[in-house]
């Protein structure tokens, strides 16, 4: 049974807070050095049809798994499952990190952040899906600080304001859904067209949520298993372990799924597919990010192992990363009528700048998480 | 209300890039960077080639799924039924350009598509992204528009040479460059053509060029199936024009 002294980390935040804080700083330098120096010409994006490259495939990354939390955060903040209590709270931490550290890549991405700021409410195109997310994402950010004020003030899951909780778990499941509509909705790229994302979005929001908090509750105690506490120790194999086998699994069969009907495809635009399943992301997506972690998490004996945990929580967060990578920059590969001069499949690699953010957003994000968990538990002390 | 468009006719268009140059003096745009390109296609195999060309300006859809995409209302349909860009809203997402099948949306930041790169060699004043030497004149420039050179981290496209059209006289049907009180008005691309393929005019009005020709001779329309509804109309003997994909290519 958790209790409430399970909601309070023995964790030393200062070597990691100041590791990734010093890592955030110096890749921040370099991200601005280089953003100013060659402008946008530091992308590896081009005109001929890879618009969007790397820092979309993270922000989206780090977008859905902070909703992922979200919704894993909501279960026993707005339906009352008291048994996710020890975790609720470190949901909403990391929530909070992956939300500043995607936003944070869109911001060094965008050409024009602070205009997307007043131009997108004011102007209220609501045909477009990208509207819509980014007002929910703005109302998300409120609702999840709100939260988070409430968890910092010493309230226990259960004492959360259950209307707030209950509107971060809709406004969460509302991004994961309408982000995949941005892609969803393009009936002339087939590689992304179809029904289903939205409900694949959401899916993989919440495995991502589910192998975050799996694994950060690790990190958390200093990577000693031994020392989290028992209930959250049960909770880790039992519930959230099946929990995240089955969203495994589903992800799993979407993502089969789509691949045979894709290569059985005649359109154009399908070929794509071929190529997906010749390059070693798909499968280390596919095999490491999901097959064996489907294997950790839904055997029990082996779900009971805390290492095997972190590297299977691990391992999906990755693999996740490697599926978002394929799925964004292969949706754009054939070039959109394009001449004999362009390419049939265009060429993409992240450059070294969009590396640069890459790891900016990722230390970003720790130095949040640090900051917020070594804050947290200072407060309950 | 008048409605813009174009009609191209295929069985005149010789592909020679005359409206493409035209576009780039009038629009002054990077070289490699067309807004009005003309796209080759090769078929087949030695000695068994086919090449056959299509040009592709803006098709100014009725339906344009860039308008619905953009989060800022920067991309709108003027009551004229052109398509424009206000750079003034555009954040310089992209979405436009993910969501446009026809790839006419360009964002001129990227590394240079040609070397030198003439952003160094003739570097802009101001926000503008290069200062080329056959630069629109000033006062024709309207940054609501998306007309004139283009300011940094936005996307441009073809404006119909709407600094043109928009001031053509009140009802009129056509814009021919054979007449001369429309000869101003006409788009760029439509006054230099050499073998007269393309014709620019009213839709809505029956008794335009355009009109007529889309009915005598069984206009279409690239695309159809993604309902856009482009207003260029082509004119390819009564059948679609090809656009030979890569996958039938594998296929055939």
């Amino acid at each position: 049974m958790a209790t409430v002294t399970s909601l309070r980390p023995q964790f030393k935040a200062s070597p990691y807070l100041i590791g990734a804080g010093i890592l955030f700083i110096v890749t921040f330098i370099y991200a601005v050095y280089l953003k100013v120096t060659l402008g946008y010409a530091a992308f590896n994006t081009t005109n001929y049809g890879v618009f969007w490259g790397f820092p979309i495939v993270v922000y989206d990354y780090f977008l859905l798994t902070s909703v992922g939390l979200a919704l894993v955060a909501a279960v026993p903040l707005a339906l009352g499952v008291r048994a996710l209590d020890p975790i609720a709270k470190r949901c909403v931490w990391l929530a909070i990190a992956a939300l500043v550290g995607g936003v944070a890549i869109l911001f060094m991405e965008l050409a024009h952040p602070l205009r997307a700021l007043w131009a997108t409410p004011l102007n209220l195109q609501t045909a477009s899906p990208l509207f819509w997310k980014i007002l929910c994402v703005g109302a998300y950010t409120i609702v999840l600080v709100l939260t988070a004020l409430a968890l910092a003030r010493g309230a226990r899951p259960g004492e959360v304001p259950r209307p707030l909780a209950i509107l971060l778990g809709l406004l969460a499941l509302a991004i994961a859904a309408i982000a995949g509509s941005v892609y969803g909705m393009l009936v002339f790229r087939p590689f992304w067209y179809g029904g289903e994302l939205p409900v694949v979005f959401i899916i993989e929001s919440v495995m991502g949520g589910l192998a975050f908090v799996i694994f950060f509750t690790y990190v958390a105690y200093g990577m000693a298993p031994d020392t989290v506490p028992q209930g959250t120790r049960e909770l880790l194999a039992g519930p959230l372990g099946v929990a995240l086998a089955v969203a495994v699994l589903l992800h799993l069969l979407f993502t089969l799924a789509r691949t045979v009907t894709g290569l059985w495809s005649y359109g154009e635009g399908m070929q794509v597919w071929q190529y997906t399943v010749s390059q070693p992301l798909y499968w280390l997506g596919l095999i490491g990010g999901g097959v064996v972690p489907l294997v950790v998490f839904a055997t029990p004996t082996l779900r009971t192992q805390p290492w095997l945990q972190i590297v299977g929580g691990f391992l999906v967060a990755v693999g996740l990363l490697a599926s978002r990578y394929e799925f964004l920059i292969n949706g754009q590969l054939v070039p959109p009528f394009k001449g004999s001069w362009a390419p049939s499949l265009l060429e993409y690699a992240p450059s070294q700048f969009e590396w640069v953010l890459f790891f900016m957003g990722v230390f970003l994000a720790n130095t949040i998480y640090a900051g917020l968990e070594s804050w947290s538990s200072t407060r309950q002390e | 209300m008048t409605k813009w468009g174009m009609v191209i006719d295929l069985e005149k268009c010789t592909g020679c890039q005359a409206c493409t140059t035209a576009c780039a003096m009038e629009n002054s745009r990077l070289p490699g960077e067309a807004w009005q390109d003309v796209l080759f296609y090769h078929e087949g195999r030695y000695p068994n080639v086919k090449v056959s060309w299509l040009p592709r300006p803006c098709m100014h859809c009725e339906n344009p799924s860039c308008v619905a995409v953009c989060p800022t209302k920067a991309t709108y349909k003027t009551e004229d039924g052109v398509v424009l860009v206000d750079w003034d809203k555009c954040i310089g997402c992209k979405y436009c350009m993910i969501a446009c099948p026809y790839g006419v949306r360009f964002y001129m930041d990227e590394k240079p598509v040609v070397q030198p790169d003439l952003r160094e060699v003739f570097p802009g004043d101001g926000d503008r992204i290069w200062n080329p030497p056959y630069r629109m004149p000033d006062h024709l420039a309207d940054r609501k528009k998306g007309i004139g050179i283009q300011p940094k981290g936005v996307v441009s496209k073809c404006t119909f040479c709407y600094h043109k059209i928009s001031k053509a006289p009140k009802g009129v049907a056509d814009l021919d460059e054979d007449d001369p009180a429309t000869r101003e008005y006409t788009p760029a691309c439509v006054r230099v053509c050499p073998p007269k393929a393309r014709y620019f005019g009213d839709l809505d009005n029956p008794n335009s060029k355009v009109s007529q020709l889309i009915a005598d001779k069984r206009g279409v329309r690239l695309k159809e199936e993604t309902g856009n509804k482009p207003q260029v109309y082509y004119l390819a003997g009564g059948a679609a024009p090809v656009v030979p994909g890569e996958r039938s290519q594998e296929r055939g």
